[in-house]
């Protein structure tokens, strides 16, 4: 009984067609006064080509692919058209694709839709169809998407974007149907007409998918307005949206002498200010905007890049404050883009050496030859980003294979873009290895390039461009250190939590160092920090015998050092170095025999000294038996 | 079943066969026995986001038994999301798709239930209704004594309920005791130009002790009349007053789930609604 009831329905819709076409009738009557060329025929194809239509083939299309079909029509018609979709590899060509058009124009004023039967070979989607290629300008090109056809017939209704604008039109129809999984597929269309549905509405329409977009620019940028959409009600109660051509638009600029906008939707940015551009659509504002604010300085950041945390032992760094840097070929490949006005200046933010890139389109970073990086043991590729003005950053990382060479078919690259970078701060990226799916090898990295948008026209500074490893050591120790066991009586302490150390000991005398001494407590037990060691030297209290020891016990912790002495002193001044074990591995602990210090004097040590690099904890320091 | 509703596809033809006779057995319309004066309305005139008048309307909440009986999706709330004013003298009330309490949708159901009720007249709201497939905005009615009685014995006057999917037709129905659900007395009027879900428009029945009257705009698109009722070995309980209810329903059996290709959020906009009786005087 549903599908009775709907075909009662379906029958009182062709009542209303055969009613309205009558009034068709009478208006062309009346509008061929007005508009006496162009003719109103609304048949594209009904059983055969509807008056002076003509069929063009796309460039690299499958010239076969439409043909006229007797076999397999709509409600038993004579014809349908039918359209085979080649398999991936199909040597006559990659897709199917063509446009119909008519060598007299025709007034399609009077329609708000083409709509055809459609049926597949299998329920699938077919690419793009739609309507004004002319072959000419195609002003009033419009078109959907993933169209879905089924085993059966179905009724397709592409809405016309603005009826007004078709008064002389010759594109009927278009269509790309390319292979779905690397396999061709065949549909069959059929009755293709111009209706007027009453029950077709027009929605909306927006620009730039309907965001209001804001970007700095420099004067002289040129970019086109996007993401244009327009959306019709369909009588199943669906929304369909349509891609119009930038022609069924009206945009305006709101600062002329900033901005200019063209009817095909290029914006030229001509002075200094701000200017935003609108557009209209049907009479109707169109949602989303794209302001622009021209300077000729856009500025630079204030502050430098953040400083890395990583622990140095699993970083490759390329250039970065806090690492020690691989060689790098080039910071500017010669092959960047646009060659010549791209500029690359080594500036330094608030003392911190920073790489700044001036109107990119693309730059290349080259690490080739005997600087090829090996990255197989790295996790994630590190860089910060600062700028002004770009809309779209991507990072592309190329290996060069096996042959440690440029081409030769073993090169392999992923490139991974971003949209949402925040203008006007450093944004600071760690992006998996894992994420460049197509970067198969790690091991010859070459090539680094940072692209985006505006094109030509990008500012970027960058810093802290680095690999790192997963799971590299915590840059400061999380335990506290271990407790000593040895009873007191057999030990001299000049710094421990567990003993009484040598009364009145200066921990950090002013010998000109630049180590930076704290007391920091870790797990609530206090550490004898030392930051940027360069030397450290401890004054004892009072002159210490230590000859009866049997050792000098240390506790400490480093994930950065790569140089760690300590020296006993005696007057004269007489000084031995013992050098330890680095990096720790967690909290390290040494009993250094006494006997190591041999040429001090160790019934009469007055001074300890450390010297080496990296940051260093330590735990406890005391002489024992 | 089937027999049933192939009857009732014969009398439709017969209707639309004699009015296009023009005979005379189509009744005059309730309005030339006297003039409708207005005895209850609400224009919704209010602050935006505030909810409608509570001295005129009640709320559903929840999701009912059973979906409301319909296996309806829907989580049924008060909050302003889901029904306020406009404040441009218009209610509205939002389908929204969105995780709430268990269900997938959330919507709002307000009625007059026990604030007022009344007995004849031409009871009309204007409104846009919501579109796409799996939405199924109502306008509608039960007998007073509902909440004893229970349905379908209280009787039930849908003015008008929509299919999503069908955005250029309404139904106009009447259920009650040995004619409800399937087998309820129905007829659908389909837009000759236009939707429901782009422009006003005005649904209304008008009602007396005799038949009921269903109207879209100014066309009378259904008369169900006592001996109907009998006909079909139904039970007029449409002798006492009935409170009116406004909802976008969520799915079920009526309309089915909405698909991917449905938009959201949805919305119903009502102008008014306004209560007539009929003055002899």
């Amino acid at each position: 009984m549903e599908k009775e009831t709907k075909k009662n329905y379906l029958k009182i819709i062709f009542s209303g067609f055969a009613v309205m076409l009558v009034l068709w009738g009478c208006e062309r009557s009346v509008s061929s006064l007005e508009d006496a060329e162009f003719p109103d025929n609304p048949n594209v194809f009904i059983d055969t080509f509807s008056e002076s239509l003509n069929y063009a083939v796309f460039d690299g299309a499958v010239p076969e692919a439409f043909q006229v079909d007797e076999d397999e029509t709509y409600d038993n018609s004579p014809l349908s058209m039918r359209f085979d979709v080649p398999d991936f590899g199909d040597p006559r060509g990659s897709y199917a694709g063509g446009a119909f058009f008519t060598s007299v124009p025709r007034n399609l004023s009077g329609y708000n839709a083409l709509t055809f039967w459609a049926k597949g070979d299998e329920s699938t989607t077919i690419g793009v169809l739609g309507l004004g290629i002319d072959l000419n300008q195609n002003l009033y090109q419009a078109e959907v998407n993933d169209i879905q056809v089924f085993k059966n017939w179905r009724k397709i209704i592409i809405p016309i974007p603005d009826p007004e604008k078709l008064s002389t039109e010759q594109g009927m129809f278009y269509y790309a149907s390319g292979p779905i999984n690397q396999e061709g597929y065949t549909y069959w269309l059929d009755e293709m007409k111009f209706e007027n549905l009453s029950t077709l509405v027009f929605r909306a329409a927006s620009i730039m998918d309907g965001e209001n977009v804001t970007q700095n620019v420099l004067p002289g940028t040129s970019f086109s307005i996007t993401g244009l959409t327009s959306t019709h009600g369909l009588p199943d109660g669906t929304d369909r949206r349509v891609s119009p051509s930038p022609h069924y638009f009206n945009f305006s600029s709101s600062n002329e002498s900033v901005a200019q906008v063209l009817p095909n939707g290029q914006v030229t940015v001509v002075g200094v200010g701000e200017a935003t551009i609108t557009a209209t659509f049907r009479g109707q504002d169109a949602a989303g905007s794209y302001t622009v604010f021209s300077s000729d300085n856009l500025g630079e950041p204030e502050n430098s890049a953040p400083t890395p945390t990583e622990n140095a032992a699993s970083v490759l760094s390329l250039f970065s404050d806090a690492y020690v840097d691989v060689a790098v070929d080039t910071w500017l490949t010669p092959w960047s883009e646009p060659q010549g006005s791209i500029t690359l200046e080594d500036i330094e933010i608030q003392g911190n050496p920073t790489k700044k890139y001036s109107n990119v389109a693309a730059a290349g970073i080259e690490t080739t030859g005997a600087n090829l990086v090996n990255a197989s043991s790295m996790d994630y590729f590190h860089i910060d980003l600062w700028t002004p003005n770009m809309t779209t950053v991507r990072i592309k990382l190329v290996d060069f294979g096996p042959n440690r060479e440029f081409a030769g078919g073993d090169d392999t690259e992923d490139e991974i873009e971003f949209n949402n970078l925040a203008q006007g701060e450093w944004n600071s990226l760690k992006i998996p290895l894992d994420d460049f799916t197509g970067l198969q090898n790690r091991d010859n990295m070459a090539q680094y390039i940072l692209s985006g948008l505006p094109s030509g026209q990008g500012i970027l500074y960058v810093d802290n461009v680095y690999f790192s490893a997963e799971g590299g050591q915590p840059t400061e120790p999380t335990a506290a250190p271990p407790t000593p066991t040895t009873p007191e009586i057999e030990v001299i302490s000049i710094f421990s939590e567990a003993y009484t150390d040598v009364a009145g000991t200066n921990l950090n005398p002013d010998w000109g160092q630049q180590t930076v001494v704290t007391i920091e407590p870790i797990q609530g037990v206090n550490t004898l920090k030392y930051a940027g060691l360069n030397y450290q030297g401890i004054e004892l209290g009072s002159n210490q015998d230590v000859s009866g020891m049997g050792f000098l016990h240390i506790d400490y912790w480093t994930a950065n050092s790569t140089a760690f002495d300590v020296f006993l002193i005696s007057p004269g001044p007489v000084e031995e170095a013992y050098s330890l074990p680095i990096p720790t591995s967690g909290w390290s602990s040494v009993d250094i025999p006494i006997s190591e210090f041999n040429s001090v004097d160790l019934t009469n040590v007055f001074q300890m000294k450390f010297e080496g690099n990296g940051d260093i904890w330590i735990g406890n320091i005391y002489f024992r038996q | 079943m089937t027999i049933i509703k192939a009857l009732r596809m014969l009398t439709a033809i017969l209707i639309l066969f004699i009015y296009g006779c023009g005979t005379d057995s189509t009744p005059d319309p309730i309005e030339e026995e006297g003039t409708w004066e207005l005895v209850w309305s609400d224009e919704f005139e209010g602050a935006e986001g505030e909810l409608p008048d509570s001295d005129n309307w009640t709320y559903d909440i929840g999701r009912g038994s059973n979906g409301w009986g319909n296996q309806e999706l829907q989580y049924y709330t008060n909050r302003p999301e889901n029904v306020s004013l406009d404040g441009d003298g218009n209610l509205v009330i939002t389908a929204i798709e969105e995780s709430f309490s268990g269900a997938n949708y959330t919507s709002a159901r307000i009625l007059t239930q026990d604030l007022f009720e009344y007995q004849y007249g031409r009871f009309e709201a204007r409104l846009k209704t919501p579109y796409g497939p799996g939405l199924w905005p109502a306008f509608w009615m039960l007998g007073g004594n509902f909440s004893i009685a229970g349905w379908p014995n209280s009787g039930e006057i849908d003015i008008m309920e929509l299919r999503g999917q069908e955005p250029s037709k309404i139904a106009g129905s009447l259920h009650g005791p040995g004619f409800f659900g399937g087998g309820a007395i129905t007829r659908s009027y389909t837009l000759p130009s236009g939707r429901f879900d782009t422009e006003f428009h005005v649904f209304a029945i008008e009602w007396n002790q005799d038949r009921i009257d269903y109207y879209v705009d100014d066309v009378r698109f259904q008369t169900i009349t006592r001996t109907d009722v009998n006909n079909v070995n139904g039970t007029w309980v449409f002798d006492q007053p009935f409170f009116m209810i406004m909802n976008i329903a969520v799915g079920g059996n009526y309309v089915g789930p909405p698909s991917q290709n449905t938009t959201f959020p949805q919305i119903m906009t009502v102008d008014y609604v306004r209560v007539y009786t009929l003055s002899t005087e």
